[in-house]
């Protein structure tokens, strides 16, 4: 535990965690000081002046949250009429040369000046002669649009090309009122987390070209899940929306804080993966071209189960927990061999030392854990004689060429259980959607061994099964999710003393020994 | 201050002399970190050139070995950097208290008659560009002007036109 | 009423050459200097009470004595040549006719706070002045007053001029740091002081030029020499500049405690024939101006610009006349504050523009009783309220401008205001 200080806000005492800043120590008692420039992962700046905040018999007697940190006995006020005057004044002196254009800014309802001006400011503008006017929609690369009115200057946009990617790609260049973000000539955004920027301004002046005039943000449904772009498993909202005679749309990923996974921030690849769940997703299902009912496609695939020789049950590295769990099971009962084979997915050398992983995976500890064998001598291994492969939304066209799967289709029949369109769909004689992760509940353990859930966030308007639903149909036994999880903590030995079914928003972090004892 | 944000890029790749170079090279060990020098290097290109293009500002920020946008943003930061090219004769007049108390718009004036270019404005033929600038700290001989950074102190319109003569 | 401390060689021909500087007693406190311990120094210095000449008054000794105890990394002295304070250009002269008077400062300073590297920051548009001081600082090396080893003596010492490029806010201590580290001139949030974390990252005196130069005299003669000159708080004296609308404009070096309006009369030649005194500006353009009347009772020291609620600042003196138009004159400082704003701080980077545009429009006669009030109450607005001073700079003065001479604001508002709406 932290060490703890008493102060008093507004006169009140509070306990709060001592070594932070005003902001952040009062903030996680509930008290909040409004402020711009800093944030918690860039640090304090000092530069809005937003954060001023009056310390009683101090010296000086005004300071900004953002560079004081908490002391034993302070007496911090926020709500004397010279705080309140001075949070007036410093919006008023942010809105002035603000284009104040927000009908048409993607910002709107997210936008920290529109929040402070209604809970700190209110007053009517005094401005009677012409705003400074600089540039707009200016291409910076990387997917990232910049209007120069718009922003107030905070450098958090700056800040973090600097200290974070150490890309420096952007500047705050001249002076005065005429200081404007920009980036040096020939030389655009070009690192992989260059959309951060977006989530970081707290105005409308980064906008993601990707995302910018799709949707206002009040009318967003804000999930929580995990990213499946890597395995390192960021933790994300999914900002979707169902508007009226349309089906459930996702419109933007963003990172959501953990920061004992991500912190604040995600990559860009990982934040474009909400396409693959929007667009070429597997709708109907189909046994050998002609589309199929639920009943009768499982019909179908449970003759070919009878009927094989040697089936195969491939098993990706997406699939959650409780997914792999289930597939383990039926293929203990059929009798089959299970492999996890998925060496298309690690694309190596492309990871980095801040978050995206070789591994284009979200769950490949799993294996580990489940002892799921995933390697490809045991995947050739088990092909021989096979005559049925059935994929549970594993894309065998990323780890295999088309000819050698053109050389295993010859003797094995292939089935597809799963949720996009892809090489191995398009192979495969039977096809089943099942739900992809974002219309779905499951458990991941990212590639530092933290294990987290991810929650249902889309609803489609023509829902197909999911993945468990369809196992226990070809005879598994697990029914659903929560038995996945009842079971899983039976039978596993590192999850023995966990209890799945209440995982901290944070996670839970499996000690690696735990894991390699169980995958031995 | 006006905007400089608007970078000029020349298409030709920029280097140091022989002789900055060895300057660089002198100067660079004076200081704990390679960023102290950009804005002695920034001196340097302008000596060299007469200005500073976007191509001077990417080899200092490379030759440093810092990002180009802290160099953009030390550029245009201190408006004594040149971002394009001035007259072979440029003339600074400071437009501050002590020089405003004691004359210095008539002499702006005939300059702008004179010259037929308003301060921020080089002329045509690229003898003559003109400047208002602050505080020159000469306020005890104000009016006072500046020529190629030469100091014209208690000027006045037959000073200057004496002054122009010997320019011209 | 000129003294001849500061000056004492400004006036001998080619006194800015080593060997004539030498002749004149330049250089000669060194062997008194390495015989003390550094504390001596420093403490001698506290008694002589010299205070920082750069504006703020700040007792150089004090600053100095709040280095780190047992510090380990390297201590930097960082000499402020900025000089950027409209109506200030005294440290000039120091510069190009009695330059080692300033580098002896610097050995002085330097033994006593145990720094082995100065940077000397001058402002950009020095450049005649930057060429004489580099002659200076080579002859000094030559001459073995700088380099390895000080006049034989087992201590290095290194000076290094740093050249700024036209930004006034780099007079500003940490915003001079800034710049010598290769930044813009965007002054730093304090704490940290600069005594305990400055140039980079490690303890750093900062002093300006006359301070600088007025450590040899003090080692020479000693605190009490020094403090005989001016008063008990405000000793020793200062090269004062005086322009604007007087017969005699110029430097002169004074003592501390004159009656301001004496010194404009007497040694500045008094107003131009048959004009009448308006104003004075007591210590450069960011001070509070002064009424003839307040003027009557002002002295120059500390003490007496305090009680009349305005700033020594740095010497900077400013005869305003009948003719003056003080609505133009504010029209003029706005814009200087406006234009040299680092860009930094909300309140300074907005507030000023906006000031700006304001009295633009009240000298175009378009403007409203509300604007000079909204003028007015800018200036509470923006004040303090920003990492360093340069908005208070500029709020100070022009507040005592529209307190004082409100009427004339009026004059160039029309008269009706009452149907006057904001956008």
């Amino acid at each position: 535990m932290a060490e703890k200080v008493k102060l008093f806000v507004n006169g009140q005492e509070v306990e709060v965690e001592s070594g932070k800043n005003l902001i952040d120590a009062i903030g996680a008692v509930g008290i909040e000081i409004p402020h711009l420039c800093y944030h918690p992962a860039l640090g304090a700046d000092g530069n809005c002046r937003m954060c001023l905040v009056g310390i009683e018999d101090g010296r000086p007697p005004l300071v900004p949250a953002c560079k004081t940190n908490v002391a034993e006995g302070m007496k911090v006020q926020l709500d004397t009429e010279k705080i309140k005057k001075i949070q007036r004044d410093i919006m008023e002196l942010e809105l002035i040369n603000h284009p104040i254009d927000c009908p048409i800014c993607d910002q709107a309802g997210e936008c920290k000046l529109q929040d402070y001006y209604m809970q700190y400011d209110g007053q009517k503008s005094r401005m009677t002669v012409p705003p400074v006017l600089k540039a707009k929609h200016m291409d910076f690369g990387a997917g990232v649009v910049h209007d120069q009115e718009r922003c107030i200057l905070c450098a958090r946009c700056v800040r973090f090309t600097r200290l974070i990617t150490k890309t420096g790609e952007l500047g705050i260049v001249n002076r005065t009122d005429y200081a404007r973000v920009t980036t040096f000539p020939g030389r655009p955004l070009s690192n992989r987390y260059a959309l951060n920027v977006v989530d970081l301004c707290p105005v409308g002046a980064m906008t993601s070209k990707d995302f910018r005039f799709k949707q206002r943000a009040w009318f967003l449904t804000k999930s929580e899940s995990l990213c499946h772009g890597c395995s390192k498993g960021c933790n994300i909202y999914i900002d979707h929306n169902k508007e009226k005679y349309q089906d459930d749309i996702i419109y933007r990923f963003r990172p959501r804080l953990n920061q004992q996974v991500n912190g604040y921030f995600m990559c860009d690849a990982g934040r474009m993966t909400y396409k693959l769940e929007n667009d070429n997703r597997l709708n109907t299902a189909q046994v050998f071209g002609k589309e199929t009912s639920l009943n009768e496609t499982v019909e179908a695939l449970r003759r070919s189960f009878s009927q094989a020789k040697k089936t195969v049950l491939l098993v990706s590295p997406n699939c959650s927990l409780e997914q792999m769990h289930a597939v383990k099971k039926l293929s203990a009962t059929f009798n089959t061999v299970l492999s996890g084979y998925s060496d298309g997915y690690i694309n190596a050398g492309d990871g980095d030392d801040f978050l995206i992983h070789d591994d284009k995976s979200a769950n490949r500890t799993a294996f580990a854990l489940l002892g799921i064998e995933s390697s490809k001598s045991a995947f050739e291994a088990a092909l021989d004689g096979a005559d049925l492969l059935v994929s549970f939304q594993n894309d065998l066209c990323r780890s295999l060429d088309d000819v050698t799967l053109a050389k295993i289709q010859e003797k094995t029949k292939f089935v597809y259980i799963g949720s996009y369109q892809n090489g191995f769909s398009e192979k495969a004689s039977i096809i089943l959607p099942v739900a992809s992760y974002s219309e779905d509940i499951g458990t991941l353990i990212n590639a530092d061994n933290i294990l987290q859930r991810y929650v249902k966030a889309v609803i489609k308007n023509v829902q197909v099964s999911n993945l468990i639903h369809v196992v226990n149909l070809l005879g598994g036994e697990i029914k659903n999710h929560e038995e996945a999880l009842t079971d899983l903590s039976a039978t596993i030995a590192a999850l023995n003393n966990i209890d799945l079914k209440h995982i901290p928003s944070e996670g839970i972090a499996l000690t690696g020994k735990e894991v390699s004892n169980v995958a031995a | 201050m006006s905007d400089r944000s608007q970078l000029i890029e020349t298409g030709i790749p920029f280097t140091f002399d022989a002789q900055r170079d060895a300057e660089f090279e002198r100067l660079v060990k004076r200081y704990p970190t390679r960023e102290s020098m950009i804005l002695p290097a920034l001196w340097l290109a302008q000596e060299q050139e007469g200005w500073i293009s976007a191509e001077a500002m990417g080899y200092i920020a490379d030759r440093i070995g810092t990002f180009a946008s802290q160099v953009f943003e030390v550029a245009t930061f201190y408006t004594m950097y040149n971002l394009h090219p001035m007259g072979k004769n440029h003339i600074c007049i400071c437009r501050t208290l002590s020089c405003y108390l004691l004359g210095k718009q008539e002499i702006v004036d005939y300059l702008k008659h004179d010259l037929g270019i308003k301060p921020g404005e080089v002329s045509e033929d690229g003898q003559f560009s003109l400047e208002e600038v602050e505080c020159l700290g000469h306020c005890g001989t104000a009016p006072v002007v500046q020529v190629n950074g030469e100091f014209y102190e208690n000027m006045n319109v037959d000073k200057l036109k004496e002054l122009l003569a010997t320019l011209k | 009423m000129q003294v001849k401390v500061l000056s004492a060689r400004f006036d001998i021909p080619d006194a800015h050459k080593i060997e004539v500087a030498k002749e004149n007693g330049a250089y000669s406190t060194l062997e008194k200097l390495f015989e003390m311990q550094p504390v001596d120094v420093i403490e001698l210095v506290k008694q002589s009470g010299l205070r920082g000449r750069g504006g703020a008054g700040f007792p150089t000794g004090l600053k100095w004595s709040f280095l780190p105890k047992n510090n380990t990394k390297p201590v930097y002295l960082a000499v402020n040549s900025d000089e950027s304070e409209p109506a200030t250009f005294k440290d000039r002269y120091i510069l190009v006719r009695d330059p080692h008077m300033m580098i002896e400062g610097i050995i002085i300073c330097c033994y006593a706070i145990g720094s082995h590297d100065a940077y000397i920051y001058i402002r950009g548009e020095y450049t005649t002045q930057v060429k004489a001081l580099q002659a200076a600082i080579d002859e000094a090396y030559a001459a073995g007053y700088l380099g390895q080893s000080i006049d034989g003596k087992d201590f290095r010492l290194d000076v290094t001029v740093h050249r700024g490029a036209g930004a006034y806010v780099c007079g500003e201590e940490t915003a001079l740091l800034e710049s010598v580290e290769g930044r813009k001139g965007q002054p730093r949030s304090k704490p940290p002081f600069p005594a305990v974390e400055g140039l980079y990252g490690c303890p750093t005196i900062i002093n300006n030029v006359q301070s600088i130069a007025s450590l040899p005299f003090i080692l020479t003669n000693g605190p009490d020499a020094y403090k005989a000159f001016g008063t008990e708080k405000s000793p020793g004296t200062h090269l004062f500049g005086i322009s604007g609308l007087v017969k005699n404009p110029g430097m002169y070096e004074l003592p501390l405690g004159l009656p301001i309006l004496e010194v404009i009369e007497k040694v500045a030649g008094g107003l131009r024939d048959g004009r009448k005194l308006k104003g004075i500006i007591p210590g450069g353009s960011s001070t509070p101006v002064l009424t003839p009347e307040e003027a009557q009772t002002v002295t120059l020291d500390y003490e007496s610009m305090a009680a009349h609620k305005t700033m020594f600042g740095s010497g900077g003196i400013v005869v305003l006349d009948d003719t003056v138009d003080i609505v133009k004159l504010v029209e003029n400082l706005i814009y200087f504050y406006h234009h040299e704003s680092c860009g930094q701080c909300t309140p300074c980077r907005e507030g000023l523009g906006w000031m700006l545009k304001i009295v633009k429009k009240i000298v175009r006669g378009e403007g409203t009783t509300a604007d000079i009030d909204l003028l007015r109450e800018l200036c509470d607005n923006i004040e303090m309220k920003t990492v360093c001073v340069l908005s208070a700079a500029c709020t100070m003065p022009v507040r005592s401008y529209l307190n004082k001479f409100r009427h004339e604001f009026e004059a160039y508002v029309k008269s009706d205001v009452s149907c006057q709406t904001a956008m």
